[in-house]
């Protein structure tokens, strides 16, 4: 093997040989793989255009056989979209070498990647054959499967993958399983133990508090959204999720810093306005979230959480004319909702159109079973129409949803709605006695709360129990009942 | 915001172009011509004089000119020309002789050159693969002219399907082969033994059976046929082979070969294989489900770079310790060992033209350079000790020498909130007229809501008329009734004065094609000329569109444009199933005229 080095070496020592009886010299063969590491190093590095280069010349010398170089072309395809052209290149190399593995799990890749799953399983199922013992076949198998609908036969599939090794895609890819069959506690289950396997990922902690929010174990939440934050300072899912809960707590300077980083991040993005519109309403600053909402708006026209928060700033600003469009189109969108029909209402009275007003409540009394809120307010128009007797089945309808609220959960209750619960019930003379003793009751426990979370009477994040997909948007789409604002100005014609 | 400062203050420590750089500038040659990878980058004392010389393992621009040149300070001492491109390029004593300066070894393609004192010493080629018993029978057999080329196609054709060894090239070759040439080819190359040969992929060095600093080391070799190889520094025989199950791409060694040693290869597979002294084949894999981009030991810590723009910390037993996100795509990685201060760092070449330095997962530093860097190497250069030579994309070689009064402070890197944190948000601004005009609502909204209400009242009873209008006269171009569902849309084609009028006729129907239809056009006679005005509809395939085309003439030369209507009839019917205005375009033809 060893010997002397030649000072210069010929490119083709054959050449030296002694003459043979043939017509002409055979010539050397190169070397197939010859310059498949500079392929490789150029490859990983994105290189594309050196890499392609090389490939050619060395496809172009050993007339198409050299595998890998195909290979790579085939990758190189692949990331440039050209999917099918990348499919038959990986076609070309299971020709070439049947007995690998590699090659079929390519193909398969690609044929995914077509939308054909079905193929993709068929192949990826052959590679399974040739090599059991790849996690990757397993997982892309179980993805497979999510994208055909066969649930059980993808968990089957993702739990063999994590058997043979565990990877944090294939821990994502269960908890989506169970997310779209719609078991949250298994997928969080999942999820945790993805957390306690790779605790760094962010991406598995962000989905894990967003999970915790759903659910309404917010201490929990906040501290997985805090940790993504440490490892990623500028994760905006997590921010937005995080910006939302703190929104919830009333630290709206807080809530706004944060929201700056998401800002140069993602400036275009509809819930981050929408959450910063918020803050500013939450402070006051009444002409900037008008501001920041109307953005929003226009990010997503079709998004019925900010038309809803929208329309509830213009109520606050008196502005009931514009208010009416907003909740109408919000109506349009989501038209199971009794609260916007409460604030349609509320507008309706304020721009002296009465009987569609009433026509509002009805429709939101029947819509809603749990706010109290919606039978006060239909209350009070009522008995500034006149109609005392309507009014009292909905005061009655009122203390029957308190009492309900009250023995399931510990719900605080905004002390200007108790105190015009209150005038009410006197003005209208009846059952004075029980409500009495619900409001001495009531207020008490009210004031310490109210004192330390302002106006916190009636907040809750909407539609929290959505899919995981919509989860960013619903931790953010964060918005206030306007329990305040509203009741102060029907007070006025009540006195 | 009160934590703004401080990290102000803290990214300025890290930028290198400032004042306070840890670094010297002493080199900066954008047209050095050097295309290479760090593994093809050395650092030797090689003439036993003190003063360390750089080798480089040339490509060449494109990697069409291979050579090896060897640098004193920033010039060019040596060049000669390679006949095939450097895999790597190392330096390592392999005697004990005096005096003890190093020899060079240089991977290309199946063989180590090894060179003394810049000489031509020694070539080491790999030993040729083991061929199939079968295939080389089978050649056999052609040799003695005992077999014919189909079947020879045939049988090799087997092998290839099933057996353990591939076939050789000139085997490969001959499968490719039209009828007609076989037999040439078979007369050509019969004679000859078939053989398989492998080539290097990457290189590295294992100290012998000493830790010192001078010891004497063994070459490591990994080849494209997923083999590991361990030569004796003396006498080139292979003192060790192992197996991978991909093929490796970088390598890195730690401990001594008559020892204990731990070898740790990144394979083209995605996965780092972790051997130990007396494994035959991997111990541990770590599984990066990406491209390894580099792979560094950093004491106990292997860093490994990943395709996927991070870099990440693994114990030598494979567990994963810690993860880093880059901004840009990791292009290369090289240890960064300063003896005097006994730090070790891993520097990242990246594409946004930094090279940043971690120690674990806290950036020490970053150097920003005019062009991204491909190849990085730190040490002793020249009489410099912490000599830091880059090259960049473009061909350029950059020499750095890090200040002796520098030191690299653990947390000087990013902490605290990221810079967006302090920039103000964008909240669109309110105009004087936006407030004037809340204002006028909050007086007058009541008033406002009912206009807006009466008019949109009037505006949908209109609408409605209009539609109510249109289906009765059918003048829709989609036709309503259930029994003729029709559409239509026309194209009008040229500048006139003569234009194409294109209608496309469509029947919408589930299965029932359409028959015994009128096109018609109503037209002004004294603007348009049709030669046609009235035709039939020939048989019409549900849900094919039915191009109808005609020609207009545009009579006027005073620039004026018309309508004209399209109907579609059914014969024996005076009501129009459906109808087209067509807004035809002024002639331009006779403008310009």
């Amino acid at each position: 093997m060893a010997e002397e080095r030649h000072p210069t070496r010929t490119q083709f020592p054959a050449s030296a040989e002694t003459q043979k009886p043939h017509l002409k010299k055979a010539p050397e063969f190169p070397i197939l793989e010859k310059q498949n590491w500079l392929i490789h190093l150029h490859y990983i590095r994105k290189d594309y255009e050196a890499c392609k280069a090389i490939i050619k010349q060395q496809l172009q010398e050993t007339q198409g056989l050299c595998e890998y170089a195909i290979y790579v072309q085939a990758l190189i395809f692949r990331l440039e979209g050209n999917i099918q052209e990348s499919l038959e290149l990986f076609q070309t190399c299971a020709v070439l070498s049947p007995q690998c593995a590699d090659n079929l799990k390519q193909v398969a890749r690609s044929l995914f990647l077509l939308g054909k799953h079905k193929a993709a399983t068929e192949v990826y199922n052959e590679a399974a054959k040739l090599n059991q013992k790849d996690w990757e076949i397993y997982h892309n198998l179980g993805v497979c499967y999510i994208y055909l609908k066969q649930f059980n036969k993808a968990q089957d599939q993702l739990h063999h993958a994590l058997q043979l090794n565990r990877h944090d895609l294939t821990y994502i890819m269960l908890g989506k399983i169970h997310l779209l069959v719609g078991d949250l506690d298994k997928a969080m289950e999942i999820y945790k133990k993805a957390v306690e396997f790779s605790p760094e990922n962010t991406e598995l902690l962000t989905t894990l508090g967003l999970l915790y929010l759903q659910v309404g174990i917010y201490q929990k939440a906040f501290e997985h959204l805090g940790n993504a934050l440490t490892y990623d300072p500028i994760n905006y899912k997590a921010i937005l999720a995080a910006g939302s809960m703190m929104q919830t707590h009333g630290d709206f300077d807080v809530a706004l810093t944060k929201y700056r980083v998401v800002a140069s991040a993602v400036p275009e993005s509809p819930p981050l306005w929408n959450n910063i519109g918020m803050c500013f309403f939450g402070k006051k600053k009444y002409v900037a979230a008008i501001s920041c909402l109307k953005r929003a708006n226009y990010l997503a026209p079709f998004d019925w959480k900010i038309l809803y928060n929208l329309g509830l700033v213009h109520l606050t600003m008196q502005q009931y004319a514009s208010a009416f469009h907003f909740l109408s189109a919000a109506i349009n969108f989501q038209p199971k909702m009794g609260e916007l029909y409460m604030l349609l209402a509320v507008a309706l009275t304020n721009l002296e159109d009465t009987e569609n007003a009433k026509r509002a409540y009805d429709k939101a009394v029947c819509l809603d079973k749990y706010n109290p809120l919606i039978n006060l307010n239909y209350a009070v128009l009522l008995y500034n129409q006149g109609e005392k007797r309507d009014a009292l089945t909905q005061y009655q309808e009122m203390e029957k949803k308190v009492n309900l609220l009250k023995d399931s959960s510990s719900l605080e209750y905004d002390s200007e709605m108790v105190e015009m619960a209150q005038k009410l019930g006197a003005a209208l003379q009846v059952g004075e006695a029980l409500v009495w003793t619900k409001s001495v009751k009531d207020p008490k426990s009210k004031q310490r709360t109210t004192s330390t979370s302002k106006a916190s009477g009636f907040q809750q994040p909407l539609g929290s129990n959505q899919a995981l997909g919509q989860a960013m948007s619903s931790a953010a789409a964060y918005s206030k009942l306007p329990s305040v604002g509203k009741e102060r100005s029907q007070m006025k014609n009540l006195s | 915001m009160a934590a703004a400062p401080p990290s102000d203050f803290n990214g300025g420590k890290v930028e290198s172009s400032e004042a306070g750089s840890k670094w010297l500038d002493a080199h900066y040659d954008p047209l050095a011509s050097i295309h290479t990878f760090s593994a093809c980058l050395a650092l030797a004392d090689l003439h036993g004089d003190g003063e360390y010389k750089l080798v480089v393992g040339d490509l060449g621009p494109g990697g069409q000119q291979p050579r090896l040149k060897v640098l004193k300070g920033p010039r060019v001492l040596t060049e000669s020309p390679l006949s095939e491109l450097p895999a790597a390029a190392v330096t390592f004593l392999k005697d004990h002789h005096e005096p003890r300066t190093p020899a060079l070894a240089l991977a290309s393609g199946p063989c180590v050159y090894v060179y003394k004192n810049l000489r031509p010493y020694f070539k080491f080629s790999l030993p040729p693969l083991p061929v199939n018993p079968l295939e080389e029978d089978l050649w056999d057999q052609a040799k003695e002219d005992r077999i014919d080329p189909l079947t020879l196609k045939e049988m090799l054709e087997g092998i290839r399907e099933k057996a353990e060894v591939p076939l050789s090239v000139q085997s490969l070759r001959f499968l490719q082969l039209e009828l007609s040439e076989m037999e040439a080819f078979v007369n050509q190359h019969k004679s000859k033994a078939i053989k398989r040969q492998t080539v290097i992929t990457t290189m590295t060095t294992l100290k012998k059976n000493l830790a010192d600093e001078d010891a004497v080391s063994c070459l490591v070799l990994g080849t494209e046929n997923r083999e590991l190889l361990v030569l004796d520094p003396e006498a080139f025989t292979t003192l060790a082979t192992m197996k991978l199950p991909s093929v490796p791409a970088f390598l890195e060694v730690s401990g001594q070969f008559d020892v204990e040693f731990r070898l740790a290869a990144a394979c083209r597979n995605g996965n780092v294989y972790i051997l130990r002294r007396d494994s035959k084949c991997p111990k541990y894999c770590i599984e990066l489900s990406a491209q390894p981009v580099g792979l560094v030991r950093v004491h106990k810590v292997l860093v490994v770079g990943s395709n996927q723009d991070s870099l990440h910390g693994f114990t030598h037993k494979g567990k994963r310790l810690w993860t880093v996100q880059m901004p840009a795509a990791i292009l290369t990685m090289n240890l960064l060992e300063q003896h005097s201060r006994g730090l070790q760092a891993v520097m990242a070449g990246l594409a946004n033209g930094e090279v940043r330095i971690y120690q674990d997962k806290t950036l020490l530093n970053v150097i920003r350079t005019p062009d991204a860097v491909t190849s990085l190497c730190f040490g002793r250069f020249g009489r410099e000790d912490n000599t830091l030579i880059m090259t960049t994309r473009g061909g350029g070689l950059i020499i750095k020498i890090l200040k002796r009064t520098a030191v690299f402070v653990e947390g000087g890197g990013e902490l605290g909130p990221p810079p967006a944190q302090a920039t103000k948000l964008s909240v669109p601004r309110k105009t004087r007229l936006y407030v004037d005009q809340t204002l006028r609502e909050r007086e007058a909204g009541t008033a406002m809501h009912r206009t807006f209400q009466t008019d949109l009242y009037l505006l949908r009873l209109r609408a409605a008329r209009a539609y109510v209008q249109a289906l009765e006269s059918s003048l829709s171009p989609v036709s309503a009734t259930a029994r003729e569902p029709l559409k239509l849309h026309a194209v009008v084609q040229g500048l006139g004065p003569t234009f194409k009028l294109t209608l496309h006729l469509q029947n919408t129907s589930a299965a029932r094609p359409l028959l015994g239809l009128l096109v018609c056009f109503l037209h002004n006679e004294a603007l348009y000329a049709l030669p046609r005005a009235f035709f039939k509809v020939p048989l019409l395939v549900p849900g094919l569109s039915y191009p109808l085309e005609t020609f207009v003439e545009s009579l006027s030369d005073k620039g004026i444009s018309d309508v004209i209507k399209v109907l579609v009839l059914r014969e024996g019917q005076s009501a129009p199933l459906l109808s087209a205005h067509i807004n035809m375009p002024v002639s331009e033809g006779l403008a310009a005229a």
